[in-house]
């Protein structure tokens, strides 16, 4: 299989999930029993005065047939137009991005960090899998692990934040600041829910990263090396890590979804005003298209960073294997 | 018959008393004792969990941890929540198992155009990040403890799928399996009389690491106010306890205990996994 047909392949997939995507952010609101309009008019309106119920649904294009709804959703869709949030009494659209843009300023640093520190510490401990210093950091994966991401989010804040007082206990600024010094201030806010994602995410890129140098451990180019007389720390570093670290670039990109999740319930401990917390208000409200939008735009962001990721691989590992879970 | 086997081998690793069948004892210990706390509640506190007393009460000798803002007993509530914690890690983990196990066996015993179709949708879900979409799902049904446990079952066999698959994929080129094709039965006889009974090692831990996904899914969805607000869950105490002030106000017995149950019990399905899993390294491979 060549590149490209590898590329097209995968870009396949990426258009299918596209695809269902959409769908299901499509047909759950027309699937579920109930008419929105009952609690949007209200009962009173809905059932006495059919008329204007009927002159609503023509005017949203909702007494047209399924198909022509659906192409209209998709045209509005690649034009930007999500649909109006009830809340916040806007476009969907203009909430999401803006807030988007605060969730990756947590989120990129942690997938960042989280990749570093799990290359490093997976490489050790894969290098030396048995020694006391992988059981310790194995073991405490699997405490990180087994705890609820938003409730250990909730002890930092009571032990750093709280009683430590070390940093705020919420929040993206305290604002009236600007320039530099709101960016210190935005910094300074950012530590703590940054240090929880990146913990989750090293967790994660630790396990993976330590089973492939696990694996990587016993071919033959190590023997040969340890032939050639290379240092341990040479061998791992130079030789291994960059067959090791191959793997970690697809997990990260699949993850993404992970970490999203991930973020969205920890900005909400520290009220963060990025889409966690705006997602917890639309459910609370019950704000449908807003959650909807939430879920397209995360949707979109994942699919990009997979075929992003395919990508980077394809440039790092001209070895591609196309059907990479058929092994 | 499996049971017996897997008794067997409770009892085999006992005896053998290494390091790691210690820790498979540790696990099975933590999870009997949170399902004996489920089952025997009532009879493990006077109290009843939907009953109001005196609210905000400090832990005192007659309640153990306190009460709650509108004066239920939390010690109570932990307990009956495990019932409800447990069953929907239970259930959903049921569900997700067999779609996986049945998709798997499928697609990797017909190979062809079958596996394609199958596996690419497994790709497809995978890439659909699963708790937005359990988010969006459970908001839009009336909240409710079945709904809950069919959404996460039907949005986490993904995983048990691809493992149950690469095991098929070994087993259907065994002489066993070829041998049995041989005396004419039917492909579906064959998958699952003599090939699902071969991957029930695969299975188990499988199904074990689920139930603890499945309670972390069900904690998270229920902080998020997502959960039965009829049947508590340690996800929905957490959950008043966030959005009613316990946190804020720093009441440390009513948004730690619930958190410290879930990590338990989940720390004791990871333990059990592991135990079970002949292959240590791959025990991690499959928590990822």
């Amino acid at each position: 299989m060549t590149r490209t047909s590898y590329l097209l392949y995968k870009s396949l997939r990426y258009v299918i999930s596209f695809f269902v995507i959409t769908t299901i952010t499509f047909l759950i609101p027309r699937l579920m029993p109930g008419d929105p309009f009952i609690s949007i008019l209200g009962k009173e309106v809905y059932f006495h005065s059919p008329d204007v119920v009927r002159e609503l649904k023509s005017t949203y294009g909702l007494d047209r047939p399924l198909p022509d709804q659906y192409f209209a959703f998709i045209f509005n869709l690649f034009h930007g137009n999500l649909g109006y949030s009830f809340h916040y009494s806007v476009p969907v659209a203009d909430i999401l991005l803006y807030k988007l843009m605060w969730t990756l300023v947590l989120l990129l640093p942690s997938v960042i960090l989280g990749a570093v520190f799990g290359i490093i510490l997976g490489g050790i401990c894969g290098w030396k899998s048995g020694s006391k210093t992988d059981k310790c950091l194995t073991s405490g994966t699997l405490f990180i692990y087994s705890m609820p991401h938003y409730w250990l989010a909730m002890l930092m804040v009571i032990i750093f934040g709280y009683y430590l007082n070390l940093f705020p206990l919420g929040g993206i600024t305290e604002g009236g600041y600007s320039g530099v010094e709101k960016i210190v201030d935005v910094l300074w806010h950012m530590c703590l829910p940054v240090g929880i994602l990146t913990l989750f995410s090293t967790t994660f890129n630790f396990l993976i990263i330590r089973n492939s140098v696990i694996q990587f451990s016993h071919e033959d180019f190590v023997l040969c090396a340890r032939a050639f007389g290379l240092s341990e720390w040479q061998i791992l570093w130079r030789h291994v890590m960059r067959n090791a670290i191959l793997p970690l670039i697809t997990v990260i990109a699949l993850d993404f979804g992970f970490m999203v999740s991930g973020a969205l319930l920890v900005e909400i401990i520290f009220s963060w005003g990025g889409m966690g917390t705006l997602m917890y208000d639309a459910i609370l409200v019950r704000d449908y298209p807003l959650l909807y939008g939430i879920f397209l735009l995360i949707g979109l962001c994942v699919i990009f960073a997979n075929f992003i990721a395919d990508i980077l691989y394809m440039v790092l590992d001209p070895r591609i294997k196309p059907y990479s879970y058929n092994e | 018959m499996n049971v017996i086997k897997c008794v067997l081998k409770l009892k085999n690793s006992f005896f053998m008393s290494n390091k790691n069948s210690l820790l498979l004892f540790l696990g099975i210990g933590i999870l009997s004792i949170f399902i004996f706390c489920g089952i025997f509640a009532p009879f493990l506190t006077p109290y009843d969990p939907y009953e109001l007393y005196i609210p905000y009460l400090s832990p005192c000798p007659a309640h153990l941890l306190g009460t709650n803002d509108i004066g239920q007993d939390i010690f109570t509530e932990l307990l009956f929540s495990a019932r409800i914690s447990l069953c929907i890690g239970f259930f959903a983990a049921f569900i997700s198992v067999f779609i996986g196990s049945f998709v798997g066996l499928i697609s990797g015993y017909f190979r062809g155009l079958t596996d394609e179709v199958l596996m690419g949708m497994t790709d497809i879900m995978l890439i659909i990040p699963a708790l937005p979409l359990m988010i969006i799902l459970t908001a839009s049904t009336r909240p409710g403890l079945w709904n809950i446990i069919i959404v996460i079952g039907l949005l986490w066999w993904t995983s048990t799928a691809r493992v149950v698959r690469s095991r098929v994929m070994q087993l259907r080129e065994m002489p066993f399996i070829e041998a049995a094709k041989l005396l004419g039965p039917s492909d579906f006889y064959i998958v699952f009389r003599h090939i699902l009974p071969n991957t029930y090692q695969v299975i188990y831990p499988k199904f074990v690491l689920s139930v603890a996904g499945a309670m972390l899914t069900e904690s998270a969805l229920s902080f998020l106010g997502l959960g039965d607000p009829i049947h508590k869950s340690w996800g929905m105490m957490l959950n008043y306890a966030f959005s009613r002030g316990g946190f804020i106000n720093n009441y440390w017995w009513w948004y730690l205990p619930p958190g410290l149950c879930i990590s338990l019990v989940v720390l004791g399905f990871l333990l059990i996994g592991f135990g079970l899993e002949e292959k240590k390294e791959h025990f991690f491979e499959q928590i990822i």
